[in-house]
This record gives structure tokens, sequence and C-alpha cells, in this order.
């Protein structure tokens, strides 16, 4: 349901900001929203680091509000990072405040921060968001204020859209970073297991993992054992070809490890730096059934660095446009989606605790089957 | 005659080091002759110096005088094999691919020591005037001589006439070995041996190849005629438990299966993998392939220890 | 056996650790033989293909033809990759079972000479040219083409090979930057450098970092946290820390597990210096020393990665894959000058022969006076030498 507030399409200041997490170029994305609301007339304010730039500008020398006029944006470079910083891992609805009795308690913020909005005279919000950020638009949204998503998500699993802003260029590093991974397998006749982002849904690896003609790959909606995954292996390798790549997303989960098999929570002397928990584990429960040395390898520290490629690029100019047309028709608590070939725009409510992922009639499951990429079984039981 | 030294005390071997007031290497406080080449390459050797059954260089930058010395720069040292890097003096760098050819004659031509040959050509009876020294601690303690490695079975004359002089002068033997031998050796050591302490690193044959470099049909098998042809021996088995090789459950197993038919082994030691030889690898040569292993968890080891003293009937001791 | 003219038959192989473009040099060398009408043969996996050439049902020894040449240049190697290239130490089980080294470095000419092989150009470095040396020592014509991603080989002003370790590294230290940057953290990214730092500074550098921690100038932790603390007292609660995997630390703030006076002394492991210096050899393990050691000494939460494990795939640059090229034809040309116990060396902007016992034991390090110096101070970054 679309509550009404009144007739947006009449809004004068938007203000636009963006949740925590990195994603690379966002700038794209105010581009697009800064130039379509400038020509409509209306100001554009960016709110720096989240609501930060807002609830706290005595922390910003400069101003924790900048104001997107024509001359700032001509000179933005779209293809980098975000001049809206980035905002913190925390609920800007509450904050902990040591009271009189120093006892710390939660304090309820939306009201501190619709009047921090109301005073800067601004009157629509703009917010490049996904997971948690979701959430808390929609309750700004149930307070009554203007507001639309741009979502934003390197995982992919935000609900009712088809690609969200970040997705493509972080599928483009890691399918650059497992080339590099499968040579250097291949020149050292090992197995990498390279733990991919992944937390909701295996997008990234299910894709990434096509491109590169990976042996396996192990996604978050497929719980598999690892003993399949060993005899998969042990299959694919031979002297030709002593050396695989197994693709993990970063929440892959495992079938009860059986008896004698379960995964050795090793201290590692040398904890593998980057490697994430799960490579290290499969890594070392594989370790055990497989003779081929295995090691484990993390993209995820380096996919969440970097520029955008061209499609997110294009994407976020769309998608911040898109935006604006979406308040200036009068639409708000919604969500831009882009579902091919057109920008349409969804309740959040419609959105919000739903994640987007990998079904088991995916097309991309099929490819891989057909490429004899082993992706665990979907009918087995959870 | 044979050719063969007479007396026992003249038999020569190739030692690494002899070391005293060892407490791990079986009952009591011992002093251990290590001696040098092994028969296997266990990826994670943690001790690359003993490998190889020839003396090699050795290099103690702290004792090295530097440029003023200059001694093994010119022949009769190899060419190439010792030189220094520009803007350092202090101390002459080795390269140790060049190096290899060096003998004993030319490296005591350093006059500060600090090269050296790693493992010396000694007699039993240099080595059990060291050994002698502690007698009375092996008394008191209960201890003895041990003989570890390296391999002690690639020198088996040598180690059965070590071992028998020290019994015949009431020392207690040990040996530490991995039996990757022919039977004909272990014969001809064991007679001589108290208590030894042998390895079983993994019961997959394929496996052990793998990770050792050959199979263990051979040391299975040699083991069980061990035990059974020398009741009187104590055995005990050990294991160097690396997580992703043989530290899990069906290898616990299989080893406390293999060994429980045989009174006379009287325990299974865990000896926890530690990176502890981890150096430069690079420059140890092309026989070593040291990487990222790790050491398995206090919970896995002590869940382990449990399946051991179950086993061996033995009473959980509670604080 | 080779004479100064006439046609010769010259083999080709590749060192130990995979390097991108390797087939660079192999179509270099292939289309200068062919001008000359040689014959090129490359021989697999090291020296492998000759010395067990069982182990290869199409051969260990394969020709390569400049007329049907369709190697890519862009992608990997035809002449495959060993772990190990050393005849002096092949390791082989004996009749009693037993595993050992032997020295099969007679065979190896003995098969070479079978072949009517007349020369060997090797792509190699560190290790690699020692065994070079060695062999050519024992009567093997052989020149060698200069290869090492950290740029240390001395002669020549690039080894094949450092650039595109470089334009990589450069890549990745901006996707570092980025996600400190983002994150509000100092990242310490460990790259390639086991003896020279030309990788951390030229990529410090270009990222401008904050500091650059190489082999060459041994550094207190103390004065990175000063400098770091500087840099960070404005709005900028991020950092960027370059450290070189040999790169050596005063004061690291953990001490390393002892190792045993028995073993501190013994040659392969003896590391220089080790009474005063934290030395570490093992790739992640210098990022997360001074990772933590920062951590104690400054607010601001650090982060350990390392490139290392990803340099080891991808395609070559631009720069390398010309590179390549050329030295593989220089290689053929210094044979076809008579010239051998050579090293290909690139000396701008000439390419010239340098006789393998000047080439061995020695590494190219960033001398004191270095002009990346002087461009590191003027941009803020820090990279040790300074009084405290």
């Amino acid at each position: 349901m679309i509550i009404d507030v009144g007739h947006a399409g009449m809004l004068r200041h938007v203000a636009v900001n963006t949740g925590a997490g990195f994603v690379p170029g966002t700038n794209a994305i105010v581009m697009g929203a800064a130039i379509a609301g400038n020509r409509l007339g209306w100001e554009m304010t960016g709110i720096r680091d989240g609501f930060e730039g807002l609830l706290h500008p005595e922390r910003y020398p400069d101003g924790g509000l900048i104001t997107l006029d024509p001359g700032l944006i001509e000179n933005l470079d779209p293809s980098t990072g975000g001049i809206l910083g980035q905002a913190p891992w925390t609920d800007p609805l509450y904050e902990q405040v040591a009271n009189a009795d120093k006892n710390r308690k939660e304090e309820d913020l939306p009201l501190e921060l619709l009047k921090r909005l109301n005073e800067k005279g601004i009157d629509g919000l703009i917010s490049i968001v996904g997971g948690q950020g979701l959430g808390i638009l929609h309750k700004i949204h149930l307070k009554g204020f203007h507001t639309v998503c741009i979502p934003r998500s390197i995982e992919n699993d935000i609900a009712s859209t088809a690609v969200s802003f970040g997705f493509n260029s972080a599928l483009s590093i890691t399918i650059d970073m497992l080339s590099k991974a499968y040579q250097a397998a291949r020149s050292a006749s090992k197995i990498a297991v390279v733990e991919v982002p992944g937390e909701h849904a295996g997008w990234i690896a299910l894709q990434a993992g096509i491109a590169v003609r990976a042996d396996v790959v192990l996604i978050t909606e497929i719980p598999c054992d690892l003993k399949n995954v060993a005899s998969r292996l042990k299959d694919k390798i031979s002297p030709r070809r002593p050396y695989g790549l197994v693709v993990v997303a970063e929440g892959a989960k495992f079938d009860d490890s059986p008896k004698g098999q379960f995964v050795d929570p090793v201290k590692p002397i040398v904890p593998p730096i980057g490697a994430g928990k799960v490579a290290v584990s499969v890594a070392t429960a594989l370790q055990k059934m497989i003779d081929t040395e295995i090691y484990p390898l993390s993209i995820g520290p380096w996919a969440r660095g970097g520029n955008p490629t061209a499609t997110d690029h294009q994407l976020g100019i769309a998608y911040g446009a898109w935006a604006v047309k979406t308040l200036r028709a009068s639409k708000n608590g919604v969500m831009v989606s882009f579902v091919p070939p057109d920008i349409k725009y969804v309740p959040l409510e419609d959105v919000i605790n739903k994640v987007r992922t990998v079904s088991a009639d995916s097309e991309f499951l099929k490819i891989a089957g057909a490429l004899g990429i082993y992706f665990g079984n979907f009918s087995s039981k959870m | 005659m044979t050719d063969k030294p007479k007396n026992i005390l003249d038999i020569t071997g190739t030692v690494l080091n002899i070391q005293r007031y060892c407490s791990h290497d079986g009952p009591g406080t011992r002093t251990t002759v290590f001696v040098k080449g092994c028969s296997l390459r266990c990826k994670w050797c943690g001790n690359p110096e003993s490998i190889r059954m020839k003396p090699e260089v050795s290099y103690d930058p702290n004792k090295c005088d530097g440029k003023k010395c200059s001694i093994c720069l010119k022949a009769p040292f190899p060419e190439g094999g010792f030189y220094f890097v520009e803007g350092d003096d202090s101390k002459v760098k080795v390269n140790w691919t060049l190096a290899a050819g060096i003998n004993q004659e030319i490296v005591s031509l350093c006059p500060t020591g600090a090269l050296e040959m790693f493992g010396k050509t000694m007699t039993v009876g240099e080595v059990m005037d060291e050994v002698e020294k502690d007698t009375s601690i092996y008394r008191n303690t209960g201890g003895g001589m041990t003989i570890s490695g390296g391999e002690v079975m690639l020198q088996p004359d040598f180690a059965a006439a070590l071992l028998q002089e020290a019994h015949n002068r009431g020392i207690n033997t040990a040996i530490e070995t991995a039996s990757n031998a022919p039977w004909s050796f272990l014969e001809k050591v064991l007679p001589h041996v108290d208590t030894m302490l042998h390895d079983i690193k993994l019961m997959n044959s394929e496996r052990h190849k793998k990770w050792t470099g050959v199979s263990n049909e051979r040391i299975l098998a040699n083991l069980k005629k061990a035990y059974e042809t020398f009741p009187d021996t104590d055995f005990i088995a050990r294991t160097p438990l690396i997580p992703g090789v043989n530290a899990d459950d069906e290898h616990m197993l299989g080893v406390l299966e293999f060994i429980k038919p045989h009174k006379n082994v009287i325990d299974y030691e865990l000896l926890p993998y530690h990176r502890f030889g981890l150096g430069k690898y690079d420059s140890l040569g092309v026989i070593y392939e040291l990487d990222d292993y790790k050491t398995p968890s206090d919970e896995v080891v002590k869940r382990f220890q449990t399946m051991i003293d179950k086993a061996f009937g033995r009473e959980l001791t509670t604080e | 056996m080779s004479t100064d003219t006439g046609q010769k038959r010259v083999a080709i192989m590749v060192g130990a650790g995979y390097i991108p473009g390797i087939n660079a040099v192999v179509a270099g060398a292939s289309l200068a033989a062919g001008k000359l009408g040689w014959e090129l043969l490359g021989i697999l996996d090291g020296f492998e293909g000759l010395l067990h050439p069982e182990k290869y049902p199409n051969g260990g020894l394969i020709p390569i033809d400049p007329q049907k040449f369709n190697i890519d240049p862009n992608t990997g190697s035809v002449l495959g990759q060993s772990s190990r290239i050393d005849p002096f130490n092949v390791r082989t089980i004996n009749e009693l079972g037993m595993v050992e080294e032997v020295d099969m470095s007679d065979e190896l000419l003995t098969r070479l000479k079978a072949e009517n092989i007349d020369a060997v150009i090797s792509i190699v470095g560190g290790r690699g040219l020692s065994i070079l040396y060695q062999l050519h020592k024992k009567g093997l014509n052989a020149v060698c083409v200069p290869r090492s991603i950290e740029n240390d080989i001395a002669s020549t002003s690039v080894a094949f090979g450092f650039n595109t370790a470089l334009t990589f590294t450069i890549e990745m230290l901006d996707r570092a930057r980025l996600a400190a940057k983002a994150a509000q953290k100092i990242a310490v990214v460990e790259v390639l450098g086991e003896e020279a730092g030309w990788i951390a500074l030229q990529a410090g550098i270009a990222v401008a970092a904050d500091a650059v921690l190489i082999p060459e100038i041994p550094v207190d932790l103390q004065h990175v946290v000063t400098h770091l603390k500087n840099k960070m007292s404005g709005k900028k609660s991020w950092g960027l820390v370059v450290v070189a995997q040999g790169a050596k630390i005063i004061n690291p703030g953990k001490t390393e597990e002892k190792v045993s006076t028995l073993k501190a002394s013994l040659s392969p492991l003896a590391t220089s210096d080790s009474n005063s210096e934290f030395v570490i050899h093992k790739s992640g393990q210098v990022a997360q020393a001074v990772a933590e050691g920062l951590q104690l000494r400054i607010a601001e939460e650090t982060f350990p990665m390392v490139i290392g494990p990803w340099v080891r795939g991808g395609t070559p640059s631009a720069v390398d894959r010309q590179l390549g090229v050329a030295y593989g034809a220089g290689a053929i040309q210094a044979l076809e000058a008579g010239r051998n116990g050579v090293m290909v060396a690139f000396v701008p902007p000439d390419v010239k022969f340098v006789p393998l016992a000047e080439a061995i034991n020695k590494v190219r390090t960033i001398p004191t006076g270095s002009m990346f110096f002087q461009v590191a101070d003027s941009l803020g970054i820090y990279v040790g030498n300074k009084e405290a």
C-alpha cells in the first residue's frame, strides 16, 4: 500500500543519500538524480555518510550536506567512488545514548531525523540502499516522508528488481579474479577454493562460476554434502588436468558433515588473510578426501573496492533519473526497479524482508548443469 | 676376512647432532643422536636439514666476519658459491646451488667457523663418549640414548653397532623411525632396541605416497613383523597430526585398530604439527616443499587423546 | 659440436613457477630462429620433457615451427610449467624403496647431445639462473632470458614479468585504497618483493600510499605509526600501507616463534641478521604482522590484505608482451653472434649480452639515492630511513 502524504510532484527540495557498505560508483546515481532534479527546478542536496551529515553536522567542517548544483555535477566523475561517502553500520533511527544515570539506552531518533530534514527544507529523499537500509527507509516513509529507494546490492539479492546497482561491477571483478585463480591453480597443479560475495544469494558465485567454467559452485540456496563435491572433483581431476576450481559463496551451506569428516575448526598459525571462513573450512574438509593440494582464497575484500563497470555506470544514471521521475509522478514509498526492458517502481513493503535467490528452475542452473559444473542437488533436503 | 672394521667402536656413520637432556624421545631424560638422511619426503617436514644423506654446508651469519675476511670468495671455495651484496659488506651470502659441491676440507678453511659441515662422520666410539657423559642422569631418571633422524634405518650397521655398544655399557636404548626400509635392516637394528618409537603417518597407502613420497605397505608390514618378532621390545606409535592430511577420526581409528592386537605396543602418541622448521624454504633447494600447513586445534587434539586413552584402558584423570 | 655458422637446433625451456606471457618469448625466439633457417624446439615442463620423455606420449620435445606459428602471445605457455627444474637434484625412489635425490645433469647433457641440440634458451630467474650457470660450466651452450616479477635480477633494467606484476599490483592497490576509504580503516597490503622493493615502491607511488615498507630499509613500526597519525589527524580517517613480502620490520610488537638454536645455525634455514630483525618469508605473514603491530598502537582499525596469490595468474601487460618478444629474438641474436653463457639484458635503449657469471649472486635492489625515494618523499609517503 502506498501512503498518500500529499502531492509529491510539488516537491521543491530533494536529498540523496546512501546506505552502509561499499558499492562502487554511486556518483553515477547522484549525477542522474541531480541532473533530472535540477531540470525540474528542484533543489538537490547530498547527505554525507548516510544520515551522519544531517544528524551530526559538527563532524563535518565542510558541512554535512552537499549542494548538488549543475556546476558540481558537471565536474563529478561518474566512473569513480562516492561523493556521498558511506553510512556507518548502525541504524540511524536508534542511537545509544548515555542518560543521566550513566545507563545506556536506545533512543528513537526518527523525530530528530524528520525535524532536521524539515529544518533544511528537505521534502523528499532518494536513498541508495539495500538490505537493512530498505527497512530503515520504509520506516521513514511510514512517518510520512516522501521516499524513493534505488536498489543497490553487489549480491543482487534485492527482490522485485532484475538488477541491483553494484552487481554488475562485483560480478565483473569476481570473474576477473576467478580467471586468475584458475590460471594460478593450473600452474601450481592444485585446487583453488575461492570464496566470493554472496551471503544471501548465489548469483555471483553461479554466474561467475559459469563464466570461468569452475568445477564446482557452492551457493547459499543449495546446501550440499562435501563428500559429493569431493567425488565429483576426483572424477574431474586427472594427470592431464591435475587442478581444479571450486567457487564458494560466502553464505554457502553444507549438509550435516558426516562422522569423521567434520569440518575441523582449524586454528591456523597464520590465518589465511582475506580468505574467509567458508573457503578455509571447505578447503580443509575437502583436503581430507582429496590428495591434490587444496588452498583457500577469498575475493571478498577485493570486490568491495574499485570502480563501476560501464553497465553499472549506465544503470546508475538511469536509476537516479528514474527516481526523480518517480517522485515527480507523485509515487513515494517505492523502490525503482529494473525489469528488462523497463524501469518500474514497486512499493517498498513488497521488497523488504524478501531475498532474491537462485530458484530451482533457474536458467543459470541449467547452464551450469550443461557445462558439467557441480552445484549440488536442489532436491536434496535442507 | 671382510674389510669391515673388527671393533664395533670404529664403525662410522653420518651424525647430524647429539643433543643432551631430551625428554620427549623415550623414557626418562635421554641423549638423542640425530643421524642424517631420510627415506621419506614428507611435505610438512620440519627438519629439512636432516633429509639428505650427504653432509651439507651450514652457515651461521652471526659468526661471519664479512668482507675483510673474504676467504670463501677465492679458490678452493667453489666459484660463485659465496658472495657479497653490494652495500652490505658485513656478512657473506651463500648461493646454495653453487656452494653444493663443497666438502669438509674446504669448509675448515673458514677461520670464524661461520661455515661448517652439517652432518659429520663419527665413529661409534666418538658418539658413545658423548652419550656416556650423562650416565648418572639416565640411571636417576630411567633414561638412556635415543637415535633419531633423519632415518636411523638408512645406516643400519652404524645404528646396530651404536645400540649394541650402549647396551654393553648398560645404557637403555630407543630409536625413532619411520620404518621405510627393507626388513633386513630392521632385523639388524631391533635386537638392540629397548623402545621403538615409530611413525604411522597415514593408513591409506595412496595418500601416504602422495604426502610422503612412498606408499605404506612395506612400512605397515615391517611394523607388524617387528611387533611379532620382538615381543620384549616396547613400541610406541606416533602420528604427526596435520589438519587436512591425517587429523581425522578415520586415521585415529585405523591406527588404534592396527596396534590393538599387539600387547607390546604400549602407547600411541600424537605430535601436533607445528610450523617449526619453516624458514626461507625457497633457498632450501628443490627437495623441500613446505607449504601452508596448519596446526590442529587444541580441541581436536584433546578429543583424539581421549580416544587413545580409552583404547589403552586408561582412567581419565580429573582435576 | 656447435659451429658459429650454419643451421642450428636450439631448444627453449622455462624455469619453475607461472609467469604470464611466456608465449611472447617463445614467439620472438621462433620468428628470429625461423628467419635464420634455424630449428627451434620447446622442452616441456622445465627439463622434464628431456629427462623423463616417457611421461610425454606426444614427446617431451616439441618442434616450434614459425610457418605454422599460431601461438597466442597473450596467453599461457606452450612450454608447460614445472615446479622443479634442478637437474642436479632429481627426486627418485631407489632400489631399496627409499627416496633420494640424484644428480642427472650428465644425463641431461647426453640427452641434449643425442637430440643434436646446439644451445638452450632458458627463461629463468633466481635459483634457475644459478642452475643454468652450473650447467653452462659443464659445457651447455646456454642463453638466459631474465624473468622476475620482482625485477631483482642484476644487469638488466627490466626483467620479463615485472611490468605485468606492477600493473596488476597498482590495479589491486587502487581497489584496496577504495575499500579502505569506504570502510574507514587502514589497509595493510602485502605485495611481492622478497629481496627488492621495486613493486612496492613504484606501485605505492602510483596510488599515493601513506607508507611503503621495503626489504631495503628496515623500519620501526613506531615511526610508521607516527607518520600515519600525522596524516590522519585531519579529516582523513583511513590509510593505505604497502608492505613488500620481504620487508624488514624492527619492533613488530610481537615476537616470532623462536627457532631453536640448532636450526638457527643451519645453512639453508639461516636468515640474514635474524638476531636483530623480524624476518618473515611467507606470503601473508608480513601483512599480518604489520597490521597487528600497527593495531597495537593506533585507534583506527587495521586490516591485512595480500596480493601475492593473485599475481600468479593473468595475462601479460602490453609492455611485457613487447619485451618478451624482444627478449626471445635477442636470445637468438646472442647465439647468432656466437655468444653463449650469457643473459640477454635490456639496458635502455639497448639489448645487451651479459655473462651469466655477472648476473648471478647479485640482487638488483633500490639504490639509496634512487629517484623513486625522492618522489615518494615529496608525495608524503613514508619509506623509512628517517630519524625518529
